[in-house]
């Protein structure tokens, strides 16, 4: 499903302009157009043939593995290794034959084929072509104009699975630091009318902005009155960060509620006093206990701890 | 368009409806200011939540709306104030000092009662 997605996503972006672009960088011809179609009866004859060059030689491959766990995806591999086989010879290679490469490498991708590995199988597989169409030729000269011709096509094919790869391993990575900062901005309600929001990790100004607008929002939907923001697994804080707390502070005012800010260490406190950072309107507590209870001073809640007789009667 | 001003027994309110130009707030300004002597309030609530902008003139206007009520003898709330607005106003350095803020229309008329229990203990 993952795979799918990407490849139209990517097809948007490949335009035609695009893939002419990508034929002028091989410099791929009219004149290799009519090589390749003389070579395209010895390439089309012989597909079953290549196709198995290919896998054969990925299964030997170290890397190659990933591809022949599941039968289902191997097929399908097959499939689309034959249709290709067939098409490079085609002479056609607009959007449609554009589009079959990509779904081809998001296959690869899928199952997490390296791009060495698919690198060598695809030299092998020119190679077995070339050996072919040299063979199946009477004059050697002709047949290498030919098969050069052919290896442009080839490139652009390289160019264009490289690409789909890449862009997998980044969506992928995108998608991890998207998880990383869901879950590490949580906005707990621990009291009526009151979150704390424990902050862990680096704070930098994408994160910043998300947490304040995090908490802004969560302060509307609990309608908070009190926010503790604890801060004790913030390693570092640099004017920068101590910037972004403040104005937290001023808009979560600004929606009427109040923030104490807890967890400040030793050394955190002492660079921002270092820094000449003004924490003077914000409020701060040492540790994440004593905010809870200064917050729970603020609405109005006090602790009693119940004696033995007393608990007796809650627990029946 | 005008701002109406609705009492509420010691409590005026002001709920801004739609965008308001600078005369408008200027006659919210004049309007408040006549109106919390003539009713002897002890308070003002300014519902900002139907506004998606508060500008440097804005923002202005409310401070010193606040500091002339008290002037007069009447706390000013502003209520309501979208968390969006909250911080663009922030980043672009609008903070409302020494202004009250509530979260919405119940949270100030609570805040202004406590405030009249305070001042009369």
């Amino acid at each position: 499903m993952a795979a799918k997605q990407s490849v139209q996503t990517r097809r948007a972006q490949l335009t035609v302009q695009d893939i002419e672009r990508r034929k002028k960088l091989v410099g791929l011809g009219q004149d290799d157009l009519a090589r390749i179609a003389a070579i395209k009866s010895t390439v089309v004859q012989n597909a079953d043939k290549f196709t198995d060059a290919f896998f054969d030689y990925l299964k030997e491959l170290e890397g190659g593995a990933p591809l022949f766990k599941n039968a289902a995806v191997l097929n399908e591999a097959r499939q689309l290794k034959r249709e290709h086989i067939i098409a490079i010879a085609s002479g056609d290679y607009g959007v449609p034959y554009v589009d079959q490469r990509m779904r081809l490498g998001a296959l690869y991708s899928k199952v997490g084929l390296d791009v060495q590995v698919f690198l060598g199988a695809f030299h092998h597989l020119l190679r077995s072509i070339g050996t072919e169409i040299i063979k199946s030729s009477g004059n050697t000269m002709q047949a290498f104009d030919s098969f050069m011709s052919l290896q442009k096509v080839a490139f652009l094919d390289i160019g264009i699975i490289v690409d789909v790869l890449i862009d997998e391993r980044e969506r992928t990575i995108n998608e991890q630091q998207e998880a990383i900062r869901e879950i590490s901005t949580p906005c707990l309600q621990i009291r009526d009318r009151l979150l704390i929001l424990p902050i862990i990790g680096l704070i930098d100004s994408q994160r910043a902005k998300q947490l304040t607008d995090n908490l802004l929002h969560a302060i509307r939907a609990n309608r908070a009155k009190v926010v503790v923001m604890d801060i004790t697994g913030v390693a570092a804080v640099d004017s920068k960060v101590a910037n972004h707390l403040i104005q937290t502070v001023a808009a979560a005012r600004l929606m009427g509620a109040e923030t104490i800010v807890t967890g400040l260490s030793a050394e955190v406190a002492q660079s921002l006093v270092a820094l000449g950072v003004d924490l003077s309107k914000v409020n701060t507590v040492g540790d994440l206990q004593g905010g809870l209870e200064a917050a729970e001073k603020l609405l109005g809640y006090r602790i009693v701890v119940l004696d033995k007789n007393s608990r007796a009667t809650e627990a029946a | 368009m005008p701002v109406p001003i609705l009492k509420q027994g010691k409590v005026l309110i002001a709920c801004i409806q739609a965008a308001l130009t600078d005369e408008d707030l200027v006659r919210l300004k004049d309007d408040l200011a006549e109106g919390v002597g003539q009713h002897r309030s002890s308070g003002v609530v300014i519902d900002v939540s139907a506004l998606d902008v508060l500008d440097s003139f804005a923002t202005r206007m409310l401070r010193s709306i606040a500091q002339m009520t008290k002037l007069r003898g009447a706390e000013t709330v502003i209520v309501g104030i979208q968390p969006d607005v909250a911080f663009a106003m922030v980043q672009l350095g609008l903070v409302l000092e020494n202004v009250q803020t509530a979260l919405d229309l119940e949270e100030g008329l609570e805040l202004i009662a406590a405030r009249a229990k305070e001042r009369q203990a």
